[in-house]
């Protein structure tokens, strides 16, 4: 068991925190959440520069063959300051479905644009009732000589609007899942923006009679199964990477409110109710970790561990959004105004939580791998 | 970051459970849900010390094998998987011995220390701190160790001896400065103290679960020479702080019903009748799920506070965390495991006459359930303590 941070890493979380740091802070987060775009263009182009997007990408399209764990402590990073962009569905998921679905060919044609942040793809998996429908997906794919047409619905898409290509999965002909690229701006594609409860923008996409040429397929037609689940996984690590983050920045936060907010003659950190709270949520922060670094860990060492990834995502799930409640308990009314980022943790801990899974699915997973 | 052991470390849990699976298949001891630790066994602290096993981390000049904390929790918690009966040489082996490698003088070290290694002689220590008026607040201590020539004179009262009936010695905080003027975490002093000395009582106090498992000691007029004084005069206190992390980070926390949870698991994996009602099933599942993912998070705290205190940190505010942690999902397990074998629970259950679904020693956990989160520091506590040290939150 080693618990520490080898020196590289540490040198990219020091690095990319202090980037960050510099360029973001409250009025930079809430600014680009009003904005159209829903992300800065001049921090996407620093982040590309710096190589997070190319972080886990072979050297051959643009990456720098760095490790997961990498990858993991930069989204911790970014949920710490809840910086709302495209790294995620682009850089994260949709880059990943092509990496490991498709052939050379379009790996060659689309990461390399992808990683340089020139292109920014997202990935519809969302139903419309909010589930993740890969394994038998609702969305029809009919074949007509080499047309494929596209009939269904998607919620929650992230950064569909800006999307060059939004990745789908449908069911092509009663085969397995096939996945898609879907051009946002060709006929058929509607998109309505949601208002959610995420810091990023969101959209419902209703595809009707969209038509696609076979080369927009992703890999080959039905196998979908082979490695949609393995890229959930480091999704899902990547957003409790994302969680843990968010999770310090609200300890931090409301420990140092605590200390300096004076009530009955006296800071409220000195009463006791406040303290074991304050205790709580250090105890949810400090096992989150354990939990969440040790699948981060497992997968980046190529590691199968189906049960850690599971157990980190229920536990994180729970730990992140009771935190945040204790903080509003602890901010009282000030933090209940828009003056204050602690709404956006509230958010984020709760739009987190029901992603990817949330505490009911995964431990019936883990129940699952007990033997049950 | 690295979250598996080495395979040092993974051929060393293996000798320890093939030692335990001979010693279980022999009748050496049985499993059992019972107090902190089980035991005493003399015979059986002896087979451990042949191995080396007691004194694990102490430095090799005093006998140990100067191995890592880490290595030592793997030990315990295989040993604590079965419940092995560890108690005779438990407490010596966990706080006396690196308190007196830290503060002891060097004749304490040489008496002490080989008999604990090896099991030889008397090494049954219990923990002389509670009194009926400092538990909590232990600087409120009034047992008195009054200086007279090359002795010292012990008047006092403690409770909650845990073995003090069955213990030669006890350590001992005792108040030694009585100037009004000093603070009261600055008059105390820890001694060893000889339990069979003349003029110490022993008064069993039974716990609600019906056993004697710890005791009033009433201290009267007894003479201890000086060379029992552990550190300094009145440092009691400061020895204490770098002692009672290592009471607080181990496994032993987390894993007191440890065979109550297997049991659970096993029982509701395997039993057709738990599985009659879906719905009851899929609750089932999910709650035991729940378990196993805190079960999960506090075996990796505990091994991180190992880690810590590995890497020469005094991780008092995480252990406290952990230990906090750990003993509340004790509780829980109890609780479930209740619920999911409905109202026969409650019954004890004989050799002869037990429900058929029926886990081992359930019934006594639940019992010994309230004192989890008391002995060795409640939750309470220990919460004040990670916001007072940890995130250094006033006063």
């Amino acid at each position: 068991m080693d618990f520490s941070i080898n020196k590289e890493t540490r040198m990219i979380k020091e690095s990319v925190r202090k980037y960050l740091s510099r360029k973001v802070n409250y009025t930079t987060v809430t600014d680009i959440m009003s904005g159209e775009d829903g992300y800065s263009k001049d921090i996407w182009k620093d982040m590309c520069q710096l190589g997070w997007t190319g972080l886990i990408y072979d050297e051959c399209y643009g990456g720098t063959n760095g490790n997961f764990f990498e990858l993991f402590t930069i989204f911790e990073e970014i949920g710490r300051v809840q910086l709302p962009s495209p790294l995620f569905c682009s850089v994260l998921v949709s880059a990943l479905l092509i990496y490991e679905g498709g052939d050379e060919s379009i790996k060659m044609s689309t990461l390399p644009h992808l990683i340089r942040g020139e292109t920014i793809y997202t990935s519809a998996l969302m139903d419309e009732f909010g589930q993740y429908d890969y394994k038998w997906p609702s969305l029809e794919a009919n074949q007509d000589n080499d047309v494929i047409v596209l009939n269904g619905a998607r919620t929650m898409v992230p950064y569909a609007a800006i999307a060059d290509e939004i990745i789908v999965c449908g069911n092509l002909q009663g085969k397995n899942p096939t996945l898609f690229r879907v051009d946002p701006r060709a006929a058929g594609v509607s998109l309505t923006l949601l208002e959610t409860l995420s810091n990023e923008k969101r959209y419902k996409v209703d595809l009707k009679n969209v038509k696609l040429c076979r080369s927009k397929i992703i890999g080959q037609i039905g196998s979908g199964h082979d490695y949609i689940g393995s890229v959930f996984d480091k999704a899902i690590v990547c957003k409790c990477a994302e969680m843990l983050g968010g999770l310090e920045y609200i300890v931090d936060a409301t420990v140092a409110y605590a200390k300096d907010r004076h009530q009955f003659g006296k800071p409220i950190g000195s009463l006791q109710a406040v303290q074991h709270h304050c205790a709580t949520m250090a105890t949810y922060l400090e096992g989150s970790r354990m939990i969440t670094c040790q699948a981060a860990s497992m997968l980046s060492e190529g590691k199968r561990c189906p049960k850690e990834i599971a157990m980190a995502k229920a536990y994180i799930s729970q730990a992140y959004k009771a935190s945040t409640w204790l903080s509003h308990q602890i901010h009282g009314g000030l933090g209940f105004t828009s003056e204050y980022p602690i709404h956006l943790y509230y958010k984020h801990a709760k739009v987190a939580e029901l992603e990817f899974g949330s505490g009911w699915f995964h431990k019936q997973k883990v129940a699952s791998l007990m033997g049950f | 970051m690295r979250f598996e052991f080495t395979p040092e470390q993974e051929k060393f849990r293996e000798e320890v459970k093939a030692f335990l699976e001979k010693e279980l298949t022999s009748g050496t001891f049985e499993v059992h849900c019972g107090p902190l630790v089980e035991g005493p066994s003399r015979e059986f602290s002896r087979k451990m010390a042949e191995k080396g096993w007691i004194g694990l981390t102490w430095p090799k000049k005093y006998g140990g094998q100067g191995r890592s904390y880490v290595d030592k929790f793997i030990l315990m918690e295989e040993l604590l998987k079965v419940r092995a009966p560890i108690s005779y040489h438990f407490a010596a082996d966990r706080q006396v011995g690196p308190a007196l490698i830290k503060f002891g003088s060097e004749w304490q070290r040489e008496f002490f220390l080989p008999r604990i290694i090896k099991a030889k002689g008397d090494i049954n220590f219990c923990l002389l701190f509670s009194e009926p008026n400092a538990g909590s607040d232990l600087v409120s201590v009034t047992t008195r160790a009054e200086k007279d020539g090359e002795y010292y004179v012990v008047n006092g009262q403690k409770v909650w001896t845990s073995g003090g009936h069955q213990a030669a010695y006890g350590w001992l905080l005792a108040r030694t400065s009585f100037d009004e003027k000093i603070p009261r975490h600055a008059a105390c002093s820890e001694f060893i103290f000889d339990m069979k000395a003349p003029g110490v009582t022993v008064r069993p106090i039974v716990d609600m679960v019906g056993r004697h498992s710890f005791n009033e000691v009433f201290i009267d007029n007894v003479r201890i020479h000086q060379k029992f004084l552990v550190g300094s005069e009145n440092e009691g206190f400061k020895q204490i702080m770098a002692q009672v992390d290592h009471e607080r980070a181990g496994l032993e926390r987390l894993m007191q019903n440890y065979p109550v949870y297997q049991d659970l698991i096993k029982i509701s994996c395997t039993d057709p009748h738990l599985k009659k009602d879906p719905e009851f099933y899929a609750w089932v599942k999910n709650a035991i799920a729940d378990i196993e993912i805190e079960y999960n998070v506090g075996r990796l705290l505990c091994y991180y506070t190992a880690w810590l205190i590995d890497q020469g940190k005094q991780p008092s505010s995480q252990a406290a965390l952990t230990k906090a942690f750990c003993t509340q999902l004790e509780q829980r397990i109890n609780d479930l495991a209740t619920q999911v074998l409905g109202p026969s629970s409650s019954i004890k259950g004989t050799p002869n006459s037990k429900p058929p679904l029926f886990i081992n020693d359930l019934y006594e956990s639940y019992l010994w359930g309230p004192s989890y989160t008391l002995q060795g520091g409640s939750v309470e506590v220990l919460k004040n303590i990670v916001a007072l040290r940890g995130l250094k939150m006033p006063r």
